[in-house]
């Protein structure tokens, strides 16, 4: 067709051409466009840490323009009245001039700030939902260490960032680190000067931290994400069991159209979500704190969420110290070893072998890409829920002066109550879910094998009194369903088969009433045609 | 994945082919079967249509309204930081509610479209997971043949001069990490001196306590039932350059002075230590090092704030509560013929968190 | 308490270098005496006539009512009940009583502040108070005014002084065994002023000495500063710090997510 005319209208189609002549790139590009992903809001959790990544390197890129690493010591002399004229770091003046002297730089500092806490929240949420749905099961348990690794990476990623503005919390925070550094056995307090570049603080701690922020984690991570992305293009997603669904298939919508336009979507709600807070709440008012000085100290000093429960073992463990002569010299093991070094080590090897660990224990060399849901593995959710009441106890504990000033409650009693809580609740975690997991279990089978509840109440000739049951199958003669349990979802509820009416769908309001209209306006048409 | 569809026989430019008989194909060379695949609307420009047309119509104005508001705020709002409760307070909530709105709708409109005008559709993609066996042979023999053809097992010679060689080299990698080493108890063997060793830091003459201004500190000066910062009266010993200086000097009461008196003996290097009814205990805690600063004049109880390790003051700063498992460190004062404070000696025991060497 | 006449303690192996400072020391001594004797003359009580001016006679009518059940007669103290006022000065009793501490409700860790009681709700009755417990034993006094303070220098002081237990912000936070540092937010100047003068509760005294008039009003302008300054960066969450932003990001931004998830998966 008139091709020497329409230069312009043909150039997508040429351009298209020439590309895959020298890249090839068709077939590649096409089985992206086809890739079919399941329909479920819980695959999207880890997405949100992707969008998050994002906005943390536009924002991150922002503040790099402006801040400065140095730990040299200035007289501060910027519009903040209550800090003029007292002596700071660069780092931290500079911080502040990103706060108050850049036009805007005060919400990309926040909004950076607020993603940071969004990507290691987004993480765990995730992390939550392919655990307790086994989706780490073979052939999945490379990607459960990746973002297993991404999490820890996160976890010091976030460490620098809080660390390089040089501000009292901070500075107290390197402290605590440069403590735990030189608990280490025999190479403690070399590990701790060679970190350092000296004794504390030294000068060079801000600039490393800012290197480590700014370049060598971020590009870890950025690795990371793209291996994690890449392993779960070539192994595909899992699928929630369910009619048509198999172990060998994926039902869903594919990436384009449909999938694509809402992650798009879901990416810009992302960042909507994270440029309302970084403007809305304000985070880490670093002008209050003032300048990190070695005296200095304020109540409810408190890291970042997600290193919470490692202050939180810091406060709950006991002051048990372990100290011994060896030729004449006498040596220590601070108690901050065992619960900030030993702990976290063994919960990142536990976690991250987990998926090998449960396959031996269950002897189960299957491929899976089915999921299963948490009631149908009892001891896993179990013992999920007993790490996480693990968790919990300890972020709890890592704020509890904050809970013991604002409940009202004794900052001792806060420490015993964690200690206690530390060994009960997880044990009681563990049976709670195992039990519920069971019953829930129960449930489904007999519903399967006798129906759903009718709420119709019949009257037998003899007088007996009874509820109709509907069967969700057909029958065998004594009126017991003959569906296998499948761990499918179990419909319990008379409208998700229909007997009573539609269901309701949509999320915030039904949306039968359009389809009432369209029906209206189907009615209209057939009208107008007679 | 390995295509088993026969090619040949389709033809693209076929005319009766629609361009969604392409997009099957195309799908089904991918694996993927698309098995139902529906409009929203089954005719078009009906009304439903258009209200959810318009109503993606709105999101995206909205989008363009908060854009261009959030440009407008951040032009013209007034920002300059000043003092109260001014306009300029609100230049950052506004620029995150409009860049937020702005997001929002772009994200809402994209939403909406998927949801309601993209056809709904279901499509099922083959794993094609089973493993190739033929496949891993081949992979296998190529990825041996490589070691075979090497034959380092049967090369002696080769197999010595690669240990030889690659060795230094990895040494040689890591060596220069060397360059962070730093000598613990190199200079000054700063893990156990403070600002206040006054060989190391003032000459040998006895280092004085000052305030964070750097002034003297006269036993006058702290109030009965008072306490101060005090630091290493030294150049820098009021900064982080010696970061674990900082000392709480504490006036007690006189009852309780007593008792601190009596309980002074106990701790072998702590005696002699206290002047009249003064005592400076560091302020670095021996837990992880955070200024244990909180004093309680009534109960003389020292609360760390970092991890809630309590140190009794009247029984040489002895840990009662918390993680912590030693005293503070005492540092034993004087007052001098000029009436300042100042330390008798450094501290005697390592001051702050312990560590391997710490005896 | 602390008399001025108290000896310095005798190392006996520093004695001899110590002899020859001895003279200059108790000159010092003396000196700081009359610093003493501003903050802490409880030598005055016993000998002083008991002559009261009028405002303190109507004071003392106050205390004789509401006051004297916890710390006795002539506010000399009752053991296990109340301490001795003796000393304290007005400015004690204008904190305490005006920050509706005392009359105490009930023992406890630590008074803590309330509506002030009808009774004192006139602050000349606080004043007359504090004018009879001042007449009978001397002590601190409130200087009345407050303003003019640099908060610059007021921060620094802040940080070092404050901080640790009332936190960077202000908000108080928790001490040993149920007792707390108060939220300085409801306290006025004065208060801020009587607090730091006279170190109420488990509080440190911070003498004129330690902290000078000039630098406790440089403190108060700090925190008034904070007070009255508008969070530049939204809504500042209780300017409580990272426990409450950890709450907010799963209260508010994981919330909203996830909503938004379900809603994008939803069936349309």
């Amino acid at each position: 067709m008139k091709k020497k005319r329409f230069d312009l209208a043909t150039l997508p189609e040429r351009s298209a051409k020439g590309i895959d002549e020298r890249f090839h790139a068709s077939t590649p590009l096409r089985r992206m466009f086809n890739k079919v992903f399941p329909d479920h809001w819980s695959f999207m959790l880890g997405e949100i840490a992707l969008y998050s990544f994002i906005v943390l390197l536009l924002t991150g890129t922002f503040l790099g323009l402006f801040f400065d690493p140095s730990m040299e010591e200035v007289k501060y002399d910027g519009v903040y009245t209550p800090l003029k004229g007292i002596e700071m770091s660069k780092a931290y003046e500079s911080t502040l001039d990103i706060s108050f002297e850049v036009r805007g730089g005060l919400i990309m500092r926040q909004m950076h700030h607020w993603a940071a806490l969004l990507f290691m929240a987004s993480i765990v949420v995730h992390m939550l939902r392919v655990f307790f749905t086994g989706a780490f099961r073979k052939p999945r348990e490379a990607n459960w260490m990746i973002g297993f690794l991404l999490f820890w990476l996160g976890f010091m990623e976030g460490l620098f960032g809080y660390s390089i503005p040089d501000d009292g919390l901070s500075g107290t925070g390197l402290r605590v680190i440069n403590a735990i550094t030189q608990s280490i056995p025999v190479i403690g307090s070399w590990a701790g000067f060679a970190l350092f570049g000296g004794e504390f603080p030294g000068t060079v701690i801000i600039p490393r931290f800012y290197i480590l922020h700014v370049l060598i984690f971020p590009a870890i991570i950025l690795g990371l994400i793209a291996a994690h992305m890449g392993l779960l293009v070539k192994q595909k997603h899992t699928q929630w069991p369910g009619p048509g669904r198999t172990n060998k298939n994926v039902v869903g919508v594919r990436m384009f159209p449909g999938f694509a336009m809402k992650g798009g979507g879901f990416f810009m709600i992302t960042f909507a979500v994270i440029a309302a807070m970084g403007g809305l709440f304000q985070i880490n008012p670093i002008w209050l704190f003032g300048p990190y000085q070695a005296s200095v100290i304020s109540s409810a000093s408190q890291p970042d969420w997600y290193v919470m429960f490692l202050d939180g073992i810091a406060r709950l463990w006991p002051a048990w110290e372990t100290r011994f002569e060896l030729f004449g010299n006498g040596y220590t093991i601070p108690p901050i070893f065992w619960a900030a070094v030993v702990l976290p080590g063994v919960i990142v090897n536990i976690g991250l072998l987990y998926p090998f660990l449960e396959a031996r224990f269950t002897k189960d060399k299957e491929q899976h890409h089915l999921l299963q849901r948490p009631r149908d593995t009892p001891v896993r959710t179990g013992l999920g829920m007993m790490a996480l009441a693990f968790y919990l106890v300890l972020f709890a504990s890592g704020g509890n002066d904050v809970i013991a000033q604002h409940f009202d409650i004794s900052l001792n009693a806060m420490t015993w109550i964690g200690r206690i809580a530390l060994l009960l609740a997880p044990p009681a975690a563990f049976w709670i879910s195992y039990r519920i997991a069971l019953g829930l279990q129960q449930h489904d089978r007999e519903v399967l094998a006798h129906g759903v509840e009718t709420g119709i109440i019949k009257r037998a000739p003899d007088g007996r009194f009874y509820e109709v049951h509907q069967p969700l199958g057909p029958v065998d003669d004594h009126g017991h369903g003959q569906l296998e349990y499948e761990g499918w979802v179990v419909p319990k509820k008379m409208n998700r088969i229909g007997a009573l009416g539609p269901a309701i769908r949509g999320f915030f309001s039904p949306l039968e009433v359009e389809d009432k209209e369209a029906r209206k306006g189907k009615a209209k048409e057939l009208a107008g045609k007679k | 994945m390995s295509t088993q569809h026969n090619d040949s026989t389709f033809d693209p430019d076929e005319p009766h082919l629609t361009r969604f008989d392409l997009v099957r194909e195309g799908a089904r060379r991918d694996g993927v079967e698309i098995v139902h695949y529906e409009p929203r609307f089954a005719k078009a420009g009906t009304a439903a249509e258009k209200r959810v047309e318009r109503t993606i119509a709105f999101w995206f104005m909205i989008t363009g309204l908060a854009a261009l508001a959030f440009v407008v705020v951040y032009v013209a709002w007034p920002w300059e930081y000043e003092f109260g409760g001014h306009l300029d307070k609100w230049y950052t909530p506004m620029l995150g509610a409009t860049l937020g709105l702005a997001l929002f709708g772009l994200g809402a409109a994209q939403i909406i479209w998927a949801k309601r005008l993209l056809p709904a559709e279901v499509s099922v993609q083959e794993r094609h997971d089973d493993v190739d066996t033929v496949e891993q042979k081949l992979t296998g023999a190529t990825l041996v043949n490589m070691g075979q053809e090497l034959n380092v097992s049967r090369r002696p010679l080769l197999k010595g001069a690669i240990a030889l060689g690659a060795l230094p080299l990895g040494a040689a990698a890591v060596v220069p990490l060397g360059g962070m080493i730093v000598d613990p108890h190199g200079h000054g063997d700063p893990l156990f001196h403070t600002g206040f060793d006054a060989k190391q830091f003032n000459e040998g003459k006895p280092v004085r306590l000052v305030r964070e201004d750097g002034t003297p500190i006269r036993p006058e000066d702290v109030s009965v039932g008072g306490q101060i910062t005090a630091f290493p009266g030294v150049p820098h010993g009021t900064t982080n350059v010696h970061a674990d200086s900082p000392t709480l000097l504490i006036h007690l009461r006189d009852n309780d002075a007593k008792l601190t008196r009596e309980n002074l003996g106990r701790v072998e290097v702590n005696k002699g230590g206290m002047w009249q009814n003064f005592v400076a205990y560091s302020k670095i805690c021996t837990h992880l090092g955070c200024p244990a600063s909180l004093y309680e004049q009534q109960t003389n109880r020292l609360l760390c704030p970092c991890h809630q390790s309590q140190f009794l003051i009247t029984d040489n700063a002895k840990p009662i509560f918390g993680p912590a498992t030693r005293r503070l460190p005492m540092l034993p004062i004087g007052v001098d013929d000029e009436g300042f404070f100042y330390a008798t000696s450094d501290y005697k025991v390592p001051v702050g968190a312990a560590f391997w060497e710490r005896p | 308490m602390t008399s001025s006449a108290e000896q310095p303690r005798r190392v006996p192996g520093k004695l001899r270098r110590r002899l020859g400072a001895a003279a200059r020391m108790l000159a010092a001594l003396a000196l700081a005496g009359g610093v003493y004797a501003a903050i802490m003359p409880a030598s005055q009580a016993e000998d002083a006539p008991k002559t009261l001016s009028a405002r303190a006679q109507e004071g003392k009518a106050l205390y004789d009512v509401s006051c004297i059940s916890c710390h006795g007669t002539n506010a000399e103290g009752v053991k296990d009940r109340g301490p001795s006022l003796i000393g304290v000065g007005s400015a004690a009793v204008e904190f305490q009583v005006s920050s509706g501490r005392m009359p105490m409700a009930a023992q406890g860790a630590q008074a803590e502040r309330k509506a002030v009681v009808p009774l004192f709700e006139d602050p000349k009755k606080i004043e007359a108070l504090g004018q009879y417990i001042q007449e009978i034993g001397g002590g601190p006094q409130l200087p009345g005014e407050y303003g003019g303070g640099d908060p610059a220098n007021g921060g620094r002081l802040f940080r070092v002084n404050c901080a640790q237990c009332h936190g960077y912000t202000a908000g108080g936070g928790a001490l040993s065994s149920g007792k707390f540092a108060p939220p300085l937010d409801p306290a006025n100047s004065a208060q801020l002023y009587g607090a730091m003068l006279t170190g109420p509760q488990n509080m440190p005294v911070f003498g004129d000495n330690q902290l000078t008039v000039k630098e406790k009003k440089d403190i108060i302008a700090y925190v008034e500063y904070m007070k009255n300054d508008m969070d530049p960066g939204g809504y500042g969450l209780g300017r409580i710090g990272p426990a409450t932003e950890g709450i907010a990001i799963f209260v508010v931004g994981i919330t909203l997510l996830v909503f938004t998830t379900l809603w994008i998966a939803g069936k349309s």
